[in-house]
C-alpha cells in the first residue's frame, strides 16, 4: 500500500490537472462563443447565411452617403468592390467622417443592412484599421 | 547641440556597461570586498542617461526640429507642459526613460544591498546590465531619439492632441517605474537561483523592491485608467483593450508574488512559486512592450510603428526567457524544507488557492489578448475579443476569491481553526440580507450580481472590522483588502446603477426621456494656444427638477489636424455626470452623450487605497530595519 | 524523467510561440501606404488652390500626356529642394505637373508658389491628407509619373538628379 503523504500527493495532483483541464475548457469555450469576426462589405456579399453572431465590417464611408437624423446615423461603408448600409445609433468617435476608415461592430439584418452598436475609433488620423487595409488590399 | 550631447552620452552609457561588466567579473572571482568602482561606474552610468534624457527634453522644450523625434512629436505652439511630458510620449522617448529607470533602479539596488553577500550583488548586476545593454543597444541601433534631420525643418508635426492630457503626461513615467522595477525583482532572483541564496532573508530584501514596483505599477494602471476616462469619452474606465490588458498581467502575477514572498519571509516555502513569477511579472511586462511597441496587435491604442523595432524586442526577449529557463532548470534546488507540513486550513493554503486564482485570471488575459495574434497566423482569420468574454469568465470566479481574501487573513501558519466562527458567520448573513435589500429596492433581480455584491460586502465588514478591533500587526495587508473591496463595490455599483443616452441634437433642440430632459442652448466658439475649442451648453433637467448645466467642448487641434471630445464631467461623492458631444463634418446634428455614473469616484479613491497599502508595508520595513 | 520531460516541454512552447509572434510581426498590422506601381491611378474629387473649384481628377489625367502628381507643402523643407527640377520638367511639352498640396495653409502655399514660381498646371488640395494616402505616398515630397491612368514610376523624397534624367528618359 501507499504511504498517507504519496495519496495525498496524488490525489492533489489529480485535484490540479482536473482545474487546469476545466479551466481551459472554460476558456476556450466562451473564446468561441464571444470572438467576434471581421467581414468586408465584399465578404458579407459571399455569405451562404445570414448569422444571428455580432460581427464588425471594415471599409470606408462612402462620399456623400453619410446622413445624420436626431435617432440615427446612417451611412454606407465601401470596399470599392461592394457596399453595405449601415443604421447606427449611439456614439460617434472622432475621427469618423465620410471619406476615412471605419470599423463597425453588429449584427446583420441581411446581405445590404447592417445595425451597428458600436464604431470603434482609433487614436491616429493616418492609422488605418488593418482589416480594412487587409480588405483594400484585396481589390 | 542638445541632442549631440544626449546622443554621446548614451553612447558612453553603453561603453560604461562594458567597463562595469569587466570589473564585476574581475571582482567577482578575486577579492572578498565589494569593489566600489562597480558603484562608482554605476552611478556614471545612470548620470549619462540622465544627461541623454535632459538633453531630449531640452530639444522638445526649445523646439529643435533638427532632431527628428522632436520634428515627429512637437509642435511650436504646444505649451511647455505638453513640449516636456512630449518627450516621453513617443516610442523612442519613452525608451529613453526605461533606460533611465533601469538605470537607476540598479544603481539605488547596490547602495541599498550593502549587507547582503558580495557575489549575490555582482550578479544581479551581471544579469540587470544584459537587460541594459539590451536596451541600449536597442535604443542606438533602432529607435535612435537623437537622428538629425538636414534640411532643418521650420515647424514640427505636433504632439497627437489625445496624448496632450495631465494624467496621461505623467503615467508613462510611473508605469515604466512599476515595469522596470520588475526587472531588478528578475536580476536578483535569477542571481539567488544560481547562487543558491534563496532564504528568509533575501525574502525579506526582495520584499521591497517587489513593493515599490507593485505601488507604482498600481498607480500607473490607475493613470492609464483615468486617462481614458476622462479623455477618450467613452465614459468607461476599463475596456479590456489588449493594451490595457498587457498593463494588467505583469500586476497579476506581481501581485502573487507579494503574497508569495510573504510566505517565504515567513516560512520559507514557495520558492519555485516565488522564481517563477518573478521571471514571468518581467517577461510580461516586456513582453507587453513588444505586444505595443511592435503593432502587433490590432488595438484601439495602436499607433504606426515599425516592424524592426518589433523584431528586436521579440528576440531579445527570448533570449531572456531562454535564459531563464536554463538558469532555472540548472540551478534551482527546491529546498522547500517545509513543504507538504501545512495543513489544509492554513494560511499557507489561503495563499495557495489566491495563487492559483490569480494564475486563472492572468492565464484568461492573457489568452483574450494573444489568441486574435495566433488566429491570425494560423488561419488568416481576423477577429477580435470582446469584453464579454472576460467578463464571463472572470466575473464568477471573483465570488470565492473575495470570499477566500476574506477569510485567509484570519488564519495562522501551518495549522490553524477558525477562531470566532460565529462573527464570520454573522458577517456574512449581515452582508447577504444587505446586498439583497439593495439588489430588491432597485429592482434589479440578477442572482450573480447578489451573489457577488454579497461576497464584496462580506469582505468590507470583515476588514473594516478589523481596523478596530486588531492592534496594528497586519494593518498595510488589511487596508489594501480593505481597498480592494471597495474597488469591487464601487465598479459594481458604477455598472448596475449607470444610466445613458445617446442622441443626436440640434443646437437649440430639447431631448426627453423618462428621466432627464436635455436642452442643447447654444455653442460657443473659443481659440487657445493649439486648439480651437467649440463648446456646447446643454442643460440638463432631471425628474425631482434639479438643473445642472453641462459644457462639453471639442477641440480642433491645429498641429497634427486632429479633433478630440473634452467630456464635462460633474463630480460629486456619488456620481459623476459625464457628458461628451461630437460631430461629423458637414452635418447640423451633434452627437451628444449623456450618463450618470454613480461611484466613479471611489473606483479611483479605492485603488489608491490598495496602493496606499502597500506604501505603508514599505515604510513598516523601513521602522523594523 | 519527469524533470527532463517538463523543460523540453516549456522549450518547445516557448519557441512556438516566438514563431507565431515572429509570423505575427511580418504579416504586421501596421499601415503602410502601398507602392502603387503600375496600377490604376485612384480617382478623387477635391478643391483647387486659388480657384477653390470643386474639381473630378478624371477631368485632369486625361490626355495620353505624362503626367507628375507632385506632392508638396509649403511647409515642407526638401520640397524647396527639389523645385528647380519640377520647374525644369515644366517647360518639358509632353508631361504636365500636377500639383498635391498636401495638409497645407492656402495663404503659406501661395506664398510660397510666389517665392519660388510656380512650376503646376494645377494644384489640388488635400486639407486632411486622404488622398496623399489613397494614392500610397509616404510622406511628402513625393513624386508619382503618370501614363495612361497609370503610375508608372513612384520617387519617394526629394527629385534629384537622377530621378529627373530618369523622368525625362522615360517621358522621351
Amino acid at each position: 500500500m501507499y504511504g498517507r503523504k504519496v495519496k495525498l500527493r496524488f490525489f492533489f495532483v489529480l485535484l490540479i490537472l482536473i482545474t487546469l483541464i476545466l479551466s481551459v475548457y472554460l476558456i476556450l469555450k466562451s473564446l468561441e462563443e464571444n470572438v467576434v469576426y471581421f467581414q468586408s462589405p465584399t465578404e458579407i456579399k459571399i455569405l451562404p447565411e445570414i448569422e444571428k453572431k455580432k460581427i464588425r465590417v471594415g471599409g470606408m464611408v462612402k462620399n456623400n452617403s453619410l446622413s445624420m437624423g436626431a435617432k440615427e446615423i446612417k451611412f454606407i461603408i465601401t470596399d470599392f468592390k461592394n457596399e453595405i448600409n449601415v443604421i447606427y445609433s449611439g456614439l460617434v468617435p472622432n475621427l469618423f467622417t465620410e471619406g476615412k476608415g471605419v470599423v463597425a461592430e453588429g449584427y446583420l439584418k441581411d446581405k445590404n443592412f447592417f445595425l451597428a452598436t458600436k464604431i470603434l475609433a482609433k487614436h491616429d488620423e493616418n492609422y488605418m484599421p488593418p482589416e480594412v487595409k487587409a480588405a483594400l488590399e484585396e481589390k | 547641440m542638445a541632442s549631440l550631447i544626449g546622443f554621446y552620452s548614451l553612447i558612453f552609457g553603453l561603453c560604461l556597461s562594458f567597463i562595469i561588466i569587466f570589473y564585476s567579473v574581475r571582482n567577482f572571482k578575486d577579492s572578498m570586498v565589494f569593489d566600489n568602482k562597480i558603484i562608482f561606474s554605476t552611478f556614471l552610468q545612470f548620470f549619462f542617461v540622465i544627461v541623454s534624457f535632459l538633453g531630449l527634453i531640452l530639444s522638445f522644450v526649445y523646439s529643435d526640429f533638427s532632431n527628428e523625434t522632436v520634428f515627429n512629436n512637437s509642435h511650436t505652439t504646444k505649451p511647455l507642459f505638453y513640449k516636456i511630458s512630449g518627450t516621453w510620449g513617443n516610442h523612442e522617448g519613452s525608451l529613453l526613460l526605461w533606460l533611465l529607470v533601469l538605470t537607476l533602479f540598479i544603481f539605488l539596488f547596490l547602495i541599498k544591498s550593502k549587507d547582503q553577500s558580495k557575489k549575490y550583488r555582482i550578479l544581479t548586476l551581471l544579469f540587470q546590465q544584459v537587460i541594459i545593454m539590451g536596451f541600449f543597444i536597442f535604443l542606438i541601433k533602432t529607435s535612435n531619439p537623437f537622428n538629425y534631420i538636414f534640411p532643418i525643418p521650420k515647424e514640427g508635426l505636433g504632439l497627437n492632441p489625445i496624448l496632450q492630457d495631465p494624467a496621461l503626461a505623467i503615467h508613462p513615467p510611473i508605469l515604466y517605474l512599476g515595469y522596470v522595477g520588475s526587472s531588478i525583482i528578475f536580476s536578483s532572483t535569477l542571481a539567488a537561483t544560481s547562487l543558491n541564496y534563496i532564504s528568509k532573508e533575501w525574502a525579506k530584501h526582495l520584499k521591497q523592491w517587489v513593493l515599490i514596483s507593485w505601488i507604482f505599477l498600481t498607480l500607473g494602471i490607475l493613470l492609464g485608467s483615468v486617462w481614458a476616462y476622462y479623455e477618450l469619452g467613452w465614459g468607461g474606465f476599463w475596456f479590456w483593450d489588449p493594451v490595457e490588458n498587457v498593463s494588467l498581467m505583469p500586476w497579476l502575477a506581481l501581485t502573487t508574488l507579494l503574497h508569495c514572498i510573504l510566505v517565504l519571509e515567513k516560512r520559507l516555502t514557495l520558492t519555485s512559486w516565488v522564481v517563477i513569477l518573478s521571471i514571468s511579472t518581467f517577461t510580461l511586462s516586456m513582453c507587453g512592450t513588444f505586444l505595443v511597441r511592435s503593432g502587433i496587435l490590432n488595438s484601439i491604442h495602436t499607433f504606426a510603428n515599425d516592424p524592426e523595432r518589433g523584431l528586436f524586442i521579440l528576440i531579445f526577449l527570448f533570449c531572456l526567457i531562454f535564459l531563464s529557463l536554463f538558469i532555472f532548470f540548472f540551478f534551482h534546488k527546491n529546498n522547500d524544507k517545509n513543504v507538504d507540513s501545512f495543513f489544509w486550513l492554513s494560511k499557507e493554503t489561503s495563499i495557495l488557492v489566491n495563487n492559483w486564482f490569480m494564475m486563472y485570471f492572468l492565464s484568461v488575459v492573457l489568452i483574450g489578448t494573444v489568441y486574435p495574434i495566433f488566429l491570425e497566423v494560423i488561419s488568416s482569420e481576423k477577429i477580435s475579443v470582446g469584453p464579454p468574454f472576460y467578463n464571463k469568465l472572470i466575473i464568477p470566479f471573483l465570488i470565492p476569491f473575495l470570499l477566500a481574501m476574506a477569510i485567509g487573513p484570519k488564519l495562522k501558519w501551518i495549522k490553524s481553526d477558525l477562531q470566532d466562527k460565529k462573527y464570520l458567520i454573522l458577517f456574512f448573513i449581515i452582508s447577504f440580507l444587505l446586498s439583497i435589500f439593495i439588489i430588491k429596492i432597485l429592482n434589479i433581480n440578477f442572482l450573480l450580481n447578489t451573489i457577488l455584491v454579497t461576497s464584496a460586502f462580506y469582505l468590507f465588514f470583515i476588514t473594516l472590522r478589523d481596523f478596530f478591533t486588531k492592534k496594528f500587526k497586519n494593518l498595510s495587508q488589511n487596508i489594501s483588502h480593505f481597498g480592494f473591496s471597495l474597488l469591487i463595490l464601487s465598479i459594481l455599483f458604477n455598472n448596475i446603477f449607470s444610466n445613458e443616452i445617446i442622441t443626436n441634437l440640434k443646437v437649440g433642440e430639447t431631448f426627453q426621456s423618462e428621466k432627464f430632459k436635455i436642452n442643447f442652448e447654444n455653442i460657443e466658439k473659443r481659440n487657445d494656444q493649439n486648439f480651437l475649442a467649440i463648446i456646447g451648453k446643454l442643460k440638463i433637467e432631471s425628474l425631482n427638477g434639479n438643473i445642472e448645466t453641462l459644457r462639453p467642448e471639442i477641440r480642433i487641434y491645429n498641429q497634427p489636424n486632429i479633433t478630440t471630445s473634452e467630456a464635462d464631467i460633474k463630480t460629486n461623492l456619488l456620481t459623476d455626470k459625464f457628458m461628451t458631444m461630437n460631430f461629423i463634418q458637414n452635418q447640423d446634428y451633434f452627437n451628444i452623450r449623456y450618463q450618470v455614473k454613480p461611484f466613479m469616484i471611489w473606483i479611483w479613491f479605492s485603488v489608491l487605497i490598495i496602493s496606499f497599502g502597500g506604501l505603508l508595508s514599505l515604510l513598516q520595513k523601513r521602522y523594523e530595519n | 524523467m519527469r524533470i527532463k520531460i517538463l523543460p523540453l516541454f516549456l522549450v518547445i512552447s516557448f519557441l512556438f510561440i516566438f514563431f507565431i509572434f515572429f509570423k505575427g510581426l511580418q504579416n504586421s498590422n501596421i499601415y503602410s501606404p502601398d507602392i502603387n506601381n503600375e496600377k490604376d491611378i485612384p480617382f478623387f474629387e477635391t478643391k483647387i488652390l486659388n480657384t477653390n473649384d470643386k474639381v473630378n481628377s478624371k477631368e485632369i489625367f486625361i490626355s495620353d500626356k505624362f503626367y507628375l502628381l507632385n506632392v508638396w507643402a509649403s511647409w515642407c523643407i526638401p520640397c524647396k529642394d527639389e523645385h528647380p527640377y519640377l520647374m525644369d520638367l515644366s517647360v518639358q511639352n509632353n508631361i504636365e505637373i500636377i500639383g498635391l498640396n498636401y495638409k497645407d495653409n492656402d495663404k503659406n502655399a501661395k506664398n510660397f508658389l510666389k517665392n519660388m514660381d510656380n512650376p503646376y498646371k494645377v494644384i489640388f488640395l488635400d486639407k486632411d491628407g486622404t488622398i496623399a494616402i489613397e494614392w500610397g505616398a509616404y510622406g511628402v515630397p513625393e513624386s508619382f509619373l503618370i501614363y495612361n491612368k497609370r503610375v508608372i514610376k513612384k520617387i519617394i523624397g526629394p527629385l534629384n538628379k537622377n530621378s529627373y534624367s530618369e523622368i525625362i528618359n522615360l517621358i522621351k
